[in-house]
């Protein structure tokens, strides 16, 4: 299927890298010394509180932004720019409206030069494989949210790239159909062994489908743990009640409050909430919520 | 000019899109009496008969209600027009030498079996086509270049914003100045006239057409060229062809009153050669001439704009059903 990846490719590398913007004319850290690592074949999420820069991270993955400074390479090359090699998968869908579902699929291949006839039968196998072959002729519209996000995934999918970067895909998405998403990606994922790099604010959903999770700081955003995720593969919802799954999700959550807490800390002093004895640590909010 | 008025293409799609002549609703229709269904069986051509006619009478009583009113209202026009030319009214307004819709009548039919009618409509046409065409290459282009390109568009929006504001039949005594002959110069005021609506509303497509759509085609490999032809035009498409329903009007007036200005031949040379020549009738044929073509003209935009963007109508058939 994924014939042009070799086994053992797919290495994101991030290296001290820092993002500043200037707001207001005020220049801002949005990310500050960040290093992590994606191995080959690993699913690795980054969760934080929102406006940590997961996003901005991501998009510096996908080269379309530029660090201010420090190095990030996919298999020793550094970024330049978008490429094919790194599939993305955006939270608003993002398909072409004006392509059927089909079209949307070999747009990558079609900018790569591929024959029509190539094009045709990968997408869709591709389309078969996330269970869409019947809606090929469809346009964007036509379909729901998941299927467009299904869409979004075989799309990014289909110029066979090493590393598969997702800022929340599944945000937009009813619960129900999240769930089932998750599942038809952690089977995508066996399947065609690729390195993703997930965004999330999920908590649930970054343990069910990592490998290793990222959690970041508030603005500006550094690493603040890393977790690996000890659950057997295949992962199956049952987990979810998991003694292990359970622990690491009061683990998660109380970092991320922390952090929730810690950028609005100046406001909520402000505010006359620091009165209160308010002593956050992390097991002690764990264990409130 | 153009950046007032702005009417939503989608919708006039939609508006357009053909009633769904499916199964069921035939299937609904057919069994109406038995004696009926014994005819079709008996003619060959009954089965088509038989679709047209309950898809017919479906239009009738859907639409029935509205082509009253409208006959109704094209009526009263006609009567209004009928009574005060027939009684000479003048209260102000003088209806004393316009002609009436009998004696218009009579003459359209003498006219429309005159070749050199006929000449000045095709003229008109020429023309009309010919400035439009060019106005869609360049307001299109341009319209591309600017709304993706800052340089581009710090060089060229200055002197275009300069001469935007200048109305088309303006430019008419510096066009024959201009221009070799004044065919050409007819042909440029008719350019003039569709080239800023069609302009504006595709930089305005650019300018509102989803980024995240830029950037998924960017991380798909797509180059910059493949970026401008398939990702921003088919963006901005619904803005183009709101563009081109303005620019078509836009286009229709200018050319009218350079007609009348500078004119040899044309519907509008026509129209102002007729009050020269005290036949009156003669205008009002060239009004409604006019009329119709800019009605046929902007009926050709709609109905490119549904070939054009298939999937506009594909999503609103699930609106209009």
């Amino acid at each position: 299927m994924n014939a042009t990846s070799v086994p053992g490719k797919g290495h994101i590398e991030i290296r001290d890298v820092c993002v500043r913007f200037t707001q207001n004319g005020v220049p801002l850290d949005a990310v500050s010394e960040v290093s992590l690592d994606v191995k080959p074949g690993e699913f690795v999420s980054i969760v934080g509180p929102s406006g940590c820069g997961k996003s901005t991270l991501l998009n510096i993955v996908a080269g379309f932004l530029k660090p201010h400074q420090g190095i990030v390479s996919v298999d020793g090359s550094p970024v330049g720019g978008p490429g094919a090699d790194r599939g993305v998968v955006f939270q608003q869908y993002s398909l072409f409206p004006w392509l059927r579902v089909r079209e949307n699929v070999e747009f990558g291949l079609k900018m790569k030069g591929v024959s029509r006839s190539a094009r045709e039968t990968k997408a869709r196998t591709l389309l078969g494989l996330a269970g869409l072959l019947s809606f090929e002729n469809h346009y964007p519209e036509q379909l729901s949210g998941g299927m467009k996000q299904r869409v979004g995934i075989v799309r990014a999918l289909a110029t066979s790239p090493q590393v598969m970067l997702m800022d929340e895909p599944f945000g937009a998405l009813d619960s129900q159909t999240r769930v089932v998403m998750q599942e038809i990606l952690t089977n995508m994922w066996q399947q065609l062994q690729l390195s993703v790099l997930f965004i999330t604010h999920d908590i649930e959903e970054a343990i069910f489908l990592s490998d290793k999770i990222y959690v970041m700081t508030a603005r500006p955003g550094r690493i603040k743990a890393e977790i690996p995720v000890p659950l057997p593969r295949p992962r199956t919802p049952e987990m979810t009640s998991s003694p292990t799954f359970l622990a690491l999700h009061r683990q998660l959550k109380a970092l991320i409050r922390e952090e929730s807490l810690a950028a609005m800390g100046g406001e909520l002093k402000e505010g006359g909430l620091a009165g209160h004895d308010w002593h956050v640590g992390a097991e002690g909010v764990g264990a409130m919520l | 000019m153009g950046t007032a008025i702005r009417i939503q293409p989608a919708d006039d799609v939609r508006s357009f899109a053909p009633e769904p002549d499916d199964g069921a609703t035939s299937l609904r229709e057919v069994p109406a009496t038995p004696a009926v269904r014994h005819v079709e069986r008996s003619d060959t051509a009954a089965p088509v008969g038989t679709l047209r006619s309950s898809a017919f009478r479906r239009l009738l009583r859907s639409e029935g209600p509205a082509m009253l009113l409208a006959l109704v209202s094209i009526g009263l026009l006609i009567g209004f027009w009928y009574l005060a030319t027939a009684y000479r009214w003048d209260f102000y307004i003088r209806f004393t030498h316009i002609p009436g819709p009998v004696e218009v009548y009579r003459d359209a039919l003498a006219l429309f079996g005159d070749p050199k009618f006929m000449t000045n409509i095709t003229i008109s046409l020429r023309r009309i086509m010919l400035g439009f065409i060019v106005a869609t290459v360049l307001g299109v282009g341009f319209g591309l270049l600017i709304g993706r390109y800052r340089t581009v568009r710090g060089l060229l929006f200055p002197a275009m914003e300069i001469l935007r504001p200048i109305p088309a039949i303006a430019w008419v005594p510096m066009s024959i100045m201009l221009w070799p002959t004044t065919e050409t110069s007819i042909v440029f005021i008719t350019f003039l006239g569709a080239f800023f609506p069609i302009l504006l509303n595709t930089m305005h497509g650019v300018a509102t057409m989803d980024s995240v759509l830029v950037r998924a085609a960017r991380c798909l490999g797509a180059n910059e060229y493949a970026l401008m032809t398939q990702v921003v035009l088919r963006g901005a498409m619904p803005h183009i062809f709101t563009g081109l329903s303005v620019g078509m009007g836009v286009a229709w007036v200018s050319l009218i009153a350079a007609e009348m200005i500078s004119g040899q031949y044309g519907v509008g040379y026509f129209t102002w050669e007729a009050y020269s020549l005290i036949e009156y009738s003669h205008i009002v044929i060239g009004m409604l001439v006019i009329g119709v073509l800019g009605l046929l003209c902007s009926g050709a935009i709609r109905l490119l704009a549904r070939l054009a963007m298939p999937w506009q109508v594909s999503v609103g058939k699930e609106n209009t059903r």
